[in-house]
């Protein structure tokens, strides 16, 4: 049998990077080149050609492809998306106009209300109507679809979203809307809010429908430019897309749907941290990804990423109630619940006004970057202040490939925040990351304990190149008690791409009081979807041993808007097991707020089925036992500053490639490699795992 | 390291900085935590609610707005509640109840809950939140009726225990909720303000476990001079001098009489003065607002014209000074009726903005929507036969600025609140909305425009409910600045088979099935002279229907040809020097 590899390719702001795994033996292969922004495709396939050349790979053996990928986010924040039309019920032609009529910032005068991505002269009424329980109050205008669809067809609209009010409960003339405009005006590709997104709250549907119109002509673009150019290569593989859920899709589906990738980068962190924890027999999860711009931090529990609808794509990155709202276009699809917050290696610190030490939300990026690239950077930033702290190496950074001014990033800080603060440089540089960490320990707090999960049943993963760097003092801050560093922590988010299943997810919305449910009606909804979900499987070459499927239904106190899931089983639900359901759900809101009522009636509200169509995963390579002791792996030691220790010491540092399965690191220590450095407190420890995973704790926990 | 003697002796700027955090992410979940418990539309959807910490001695420490309303609200009435009902007479669990405006709390629907926080058995502070409940009795449905005393408006709650160690008390609830129409979603709301000071005391607790309460009480103090000293940095940065302004309420809501608004604004590099006389007094009627709410307008407008990063604490009121004439109509006395008080501090807002125009003309808007614009109704529901009262608020036009035009339909100064989603009301309440919609030419004109305003329709089914208007600007515009047209009236209308017609912006009445109750709101000012703006923008609005070709002739003089989509280049250079002339 000749040799099969999997491949995946995650184009991301800056890098596009590959990676290939052999499916006998789990040899990994990475490549890394710059992404070409104007057309993304064009890094994608220098990334495939690179990475088969280095590998020795032949095309054909390809066997498995997935794409994580920005483009369809990137056509709606760059506005170059294609004419796209809104039809809607009569009355509400200005639906996307008026929004959530509230303003995305509450002080600011000069505050700007979101652009609709659908301009007015394009947004279309019919009549017709349903009511709230989706009975016909009004015919569809037929005729008039059929005088839109000339129109479209004279103004060469490419794409069209059709939303009317109450369609998630029948999508009666939204589908029969549909079917006249394939008829009428075949070259505009429509979107159906009662099939996208069958949910109730009728701006956030058709947000979500119009969204998927914007961008649907450019990703099938798109995905069919690559898929051509990969079949020209040789490649026959099946192609694949992340979606943001954490699932993957088939090219064919995310053209047609490709509202669910919107995320689709971020997401495959996640995976990548639940595919290594779980490895090591982990299922309850933090993974912590920080790189130049931002930080994220994501739950897993039980093996399963926390996933949200309750999202807006290009918003700016402020947790809050009420702050941030209204700032990007909401969709309400599923996407890995992620809190994302301006602390990257590139963010900026400054004193404020009132003489205050200050970090981010601004950044440096990649171009100028900070202080000690020496691109031309005059801002301190958290990676000047982890140079100047002595926890990075200036002359083994990317592997040596640039030497970091050591001095300019001290001068920076001294500068800008020592003499501003009265405080001398390295004691400014500490507060720096200090003040970063603090603002992560928040983001962690939102992802953990605000929602009622103690950190201390937690493992962390952490990764992106600067994660491993700060992450042992946030365990320590957050009383999460273990910290998995996986080998090369910088293109972890690529590995994530190949680790991951097939996933389709469906909801629909019938609300019923669970003491008046009807147990018949809910398991015909199921098995419905379930159907729908096993179909789609089918047609993307599942066998049926490989599917899965799990139900949530969605409840709260009947008068409450918000929902919490809770899992039932797959079997037919009886009175019983919807009783149990129920107290289910008491529990969980006490968890969450703090106090149940179980007297309080409550109400049914979605039902959630999640196909899912299992990959085998690749074998995980074990790394190969050192003849020799951990001694030689050290390079030599030098100066860290430690905080809570407050001053420098004596810190050895390692080479993380030398360093073998069995081997032990007591901190304070740095262990360094090609795309990151981790660093090990006084009073931590870190073991070497087959895999090659740096497991990190306190000395007396671990050991 | 002790952390105790550590901030006895110095300031730590990165402890500063952590805790300030800490604090606000506290009150940052309790709103979170009310968001996703709370029953009513108008707090879990509309978000018309907000959560503070307040230390021992009633100092507004750290706060979560969703609506900037509530700005000043917590921090007045905290400390009179705690004062009238004894600090040590609080006891850790309880929560107490207090909505009366003739205490400084704001109308009768907002309902303020505080809790006392202690740790370790030593009394740290206050958790509070403050809710407008969609209805507290009186003889309106959801509460919003014009009346002329306090005790017409519903149920007052002067400081009550509705939390005893814990144990909710059954017959304070069972007492409030006798006096409300909407029991269930009443109820609902308690629960989630309960709830959320209960979140906040987790949050609260772990913080004071890792800092200790000496160091967290020093950085408290640390953090109040901070902002007292930023917004004194930002007064001195802010040109000096008295600077006038006034604007008028179409009528009180009894009388047709308008109620006319005066404001004076003194910046001396110091301190603010914002001085109200000669604003008419106060009358028995719903258009009064106390203290506390003209406050909130006079912070409100600070906050947009300084440094918006200064936190907002104690220390930013410091340098704030008030003349309010008492008995006047922002400093209004018991026993008049005050549910309008929002209504009057939104326009105070105007007043000022307006006052400050020639002072800071590039950093105010032009006449804005500058009402809340409540619609309100209620009765016996068809299908469950229950009570029910629904309350929204409706966005409007926002004026122009210096550099871009006013957004179309959208909430103004101190209120943020969401609309209703139109598939949630329907499905909830025996109404139905049939348009909800912009209403063009409905723009004061101007080289930026003011935003447009909205309209919405109801119909309700199957009975006839109380429906209640609390509203303005059906006879005062919005007016422009620099030369901007002012902005298209509102318009509340009754429309039936036979006829349409206005009915007054303030009041209630009973609506058949089948008629429709319309309301358009107003359009914003116009920024600038109209013949100034760019004629391609006015092509935009016109192809995108905001603008009538006609109101683009009559109005900014640019004439469009509807059928190819372009300027007529020459008959647009002459119509703009005619408007020019006509001007002067």
């Amino acid at each position: 049998m000749s040799r099969r590899f999997r491949l995946g390719v995650d184009v991301g702001g800056t890098f596009t990077d590959a990676v290939l795994i052999s499916e006998e033996t789990g040899e990994i292969h990475i490549a890394k080149v710059s992404t070409t922004p104007k057309d993304p495709s064009i890094g994608f396939l220098a990334a495939v050609t690179q990475i088969l050349a280095k590998s020795g790979a032949q095309a054909p053996n390809v066997s498995y492809l997935v794409h994580g990928t920005t483009v369809a986010t990137n056509a709606l924040i760059e506005g170059k998306t294609p004419k796209t039309a809104f039809i809607t019920t009569e009355g509400f032609r200005d639906l996307l106009e008026i929004g959530r009529q509230v303003r995305p910032s509450l002080y600011d005068i000069h505050f700007q209300k979101l652009r609709p991505l659908v301009p007015r002269d394009l947004c279309f009424e019919i009549s017709e109507r349903l009511d709230a329980s989706g009975n016909v109050l009004r015919t569809l205008d037929e005729h008039r679809v059929v005088e839109i669809a000339k129109k479209f067809e004279q103004e060469d609209i490419r794409s069209v979203a059709i939303c009317f009010l109450h369609s998630y409960l029948n999508p009666m003339h939204e589908e029969r809307t549909e079917q006249l405009l394939r008829k009428h005006a075949p070259h505009t590709v429509p979107s159906v809010s009662s099939h996208i997104c069958p949910e109730i709250r009728e701006y956030f549907r058709a947000s979500t429908t119009v969204v998927n119109a914007c961008i649907k002509p450019v990703v099938a673009n798109y995905l069919q430019g690559i898929e051509s150019q990969l079949k020209r290569q040789g490649i026959k593989a099946e192609l694949l897309t992340m979606q943001s859920n954490g699932g993957v899709l088939t090219f064919e589906q995310a053209a047609e749907r490709p509202v669910f990738m919107i995320e689709s980068g971020p997401a495959a962190g996640v995976i990548a941290a639940n595919f290594i924890a779980g490895n090591l027999g982990f299922s309850d999860v933090v993974s912590f990804d920080m790189g130049g711009t931002t930080a994220k931090a994501g739950l897993i529990l039980g093996g399963r990423p926390k996933v949200t609808k309750d999202y807006e794509v290009g918003a700016e990155a402020r947790p809050g109630a009420g702050q941030s709202r209204g700032s990007g276009y909401p969709i309400r699809t599923p996407v890995i619940d992620l809190v994302e917050i301006g602390a990257g290696g590139g963010s900026i610190a400054w004193v404020d006004a009132g003489g205050v030490l200050r970090v981010g939300s601004q950044s440096a990026g990649a171009d100028p970057g900070p202080i000690c690239y020496r691109r031309g950077g005059t801002e301190p930033t958290i990676t000047d202040a982890n140079l100047a702290l002595g926890r990075i190496n200036p002359r083994y950074f990317l592997g040596g490939e640039m030497d970091l001014d050591l001095q300019g990033a001290t001068e920076g800080i001294r500068k800008k925040c020592a003499i501003p603060l009265g405080l001398d440089t390295i004691a400014a540089a500490n507060g720096i990351v200090e003040i970063a960490n603090a603002a992560m320990v928040n983001a962690l707090r939102l992802t953990t304990v605000r929602r009622g999960y103690d950190p201390r049943a937690l493992v962390m993963v952490a990764f992106g190149g600067a994660g491993p760097l700060h992450a042992n003092r946030l365990c320590a801050e957050m009383q999460i008690p273990r910290l998995i560093v996986p080998l090369s922590p910088g293109t972890a988010s690529a590995l994530g791409l190949l680790t991951t299943d097939v996933r389709h997810e469906f909801s629909r919305t019938r609300i019923m009081r669970a003491d008046q449910a009807d147990a018949d009606a809910i398991n015909r909804i199921f098995v419905a979807m379930q159907e729908e979900g096993s179909e789609l499987l089918r047609r993307e070459g599942i066998p049926v041993s490989r599917m899965s499927f799990l139900r949530e239904i969605e409840m709260r106190y009947k008068g409450q808007s918000y929902e919490l899931p809770v899992t039932c089983g797959t079997g037919p639900l009886s009175a019983e097991a919807l009783a149990q359901v129920c107290s289910q759900f008491h529990g969980e809101y006490e968890r969450a707020y703090g106090r149940g009522y179980p007297t309080e009636p409550v109400e049914l509200v979605n039902y959630r089925v999640t196909a899912v169509g299992a990959i085998p995963h690749p074998p995980v390579r074990k790394i190969s036992s050192r003849d020799c002791g951990v001694d030689q792996a050290q390079k030599g030691a030098r100066q860290v500053f430690f905080s809570e220790s407050g001053g420098f010491l004596s810190t050895g540092v390692y080479d993380r490639y030398k360093l073998g399965p069995g081997h032990h690191i007591v901190g304070p220590s740095v262990v360094e490699e090609m795309d990151s450095s981790t660093l090990i407190h006084p009073g931590f420890e870190a073991n070497v795992d087959s895999f090659g995973n740096l497991l990190i704790g306190a000395r007396a926990v671990s050991t | 390291m002790n952390s105790n003697e550590a901030a006895a002796q110095s300031l730590n700027p990165i402890l500063f900085e952590v805790i300030r955090n800490a604090l606000s992410e506290a009150t940052e979940e309790m709103s979170v935590c009310l968001q996703r418990t709370a029953y009513s539309t108008n707090i879990k959807t509309r978000l018309d609610f907000s959560s503070a910490y307040v230390d021992a001695r009633g100092r507004m420490v750290a706060q979560a707005f969703c609506q900037p309303a509530h700005l000043v609200t917590i921090g007045r009435i905290v400390p009179r509640a705690v004062a009238e009902y004894g600090a040590k007479n609080l006891r850790p669990g309880d929560v107490l109840l207090v909505n009366d405006p003739h205490r400084q709390a704001s109308h009768l629907n907002d309902i303020f809950s505080i809790s006392p926080f202690h740790y370790t058995d030593e009394l740290l502070g206050y958790v509070a939140n403050i809710c407008h409940h969609v209805d507290v009795g009186g003889g309106a449905p959801s509460s919003i009726g014009a009346f002329r005393e306090i005790y017409q408006e519903g149920l007052i709650l002067p400081v009550v225990k509705l939390v005893s160690e814990g144990e909710i008390v059954a017959d304070v609830l069972k007492m409030v909720l006798a006096n409300v129409r909407a029991k269930k979603e009443v109820a609902g709301d308690l629960r989630a303000q309960i709830s959320a000071n209960q979140i906040g005391i987790r949050r609260l607790t772990q913080l004071l476990d890792r800092y200790g309460a000496p160091t967290v009480n020093f950085y408290i103090e640390k953090l109040i001079e901070y902002s007292e000293h930023r917004v004194l940095a930002e007064l001195a940065r802010l040109p000096r001098g008295t600077f006038e302004g006034e604007d008028q309420l179409d009528d009180d809501g009894i009388t047709s009489e308008p109620v006319h608004l005066k404001a004076r604004v003194t910046l001396d590099g110091k301190s603010v003065t914002f001085d109200f006389t000669g604003t008419d007094s106060q009358r028995p009627a719903p258009m009064n607002c106390n203290l506390t709410q003209t406050f909130t307008a006079c912070v409100y407008v600070l906050k947009c014209l300084i440094d918006r990063d200064i936190p907002l604490n104690e220390g930013f009121y410091r340098p704030i000074h008030i003349v309010a004439p008492e008995g006047s109509a922002v400093n209004a006395t018991h026993p008049t009726a005050i549910v309008g008080g929002w209504e009057v501090s939104m326009r105070l807002c105007e007043v000022l903005f307006k006052a400050l125009s020639s002072a800071l003309p590039e950093q105010v808007p032009a006449g804005s929507k500058g009402m809340v614009c409540h619609v309100g109704f209620g009765g016996k529901d068809p299908n469950t036969g229950d009570y029910y009262c629904f309350l929204e608020t409706l966005g409007g036009g926002y004026g122009g600025r210096v550099s871009s035009d006013g957004p179309d339909a959208v909430q103004t100064h101190i209120q943020n609140t969401q609309n209703a989603p139109v598939e949630e009301t329907e499905l909830n309440y025996p109404v139905r909305i049939p348009r909800y919609s912009l209403v063009p030419d409905s723009d004061g004109a101007g080289r930026w425009r003011g935003g447009l305003g909205l309209c919405r329709e109801y119909v309700y089914v199957g009975h006839q409910p109380v429906v209640t208007i609390l509203a303005d600007r059906a006879k005062f515009p919005a007016l422009g600045l620099f030369g901007g047209g002012a902005g298209k009236l509102a318009r509340y209308l009754l429309i039936t088979d036979t006829s349409t017609r206005e009915i007054p912006s303030k009041g209630s009445m009973q609506v058949k099935p089948g008629e429709i109750m319309r309301v358009e709101t107003c359009g914003g000012g116009g920024y600038g002279y109209a013949w100034e703006r760019d004629a391609e923008l006015v092509l935009r609005d016109v192809r995108e229907g905001k603008v009538s070709a006609k109101r683009a002739r009559d109005a900014y003089g640019v004439s469009i040809d509807t059928v190819k989509w372009t300027i007529n280049q020459v008959e647009s250079e002459r119509l703009r020097r005619q408007l020019q002339r006509k001007k002067r």
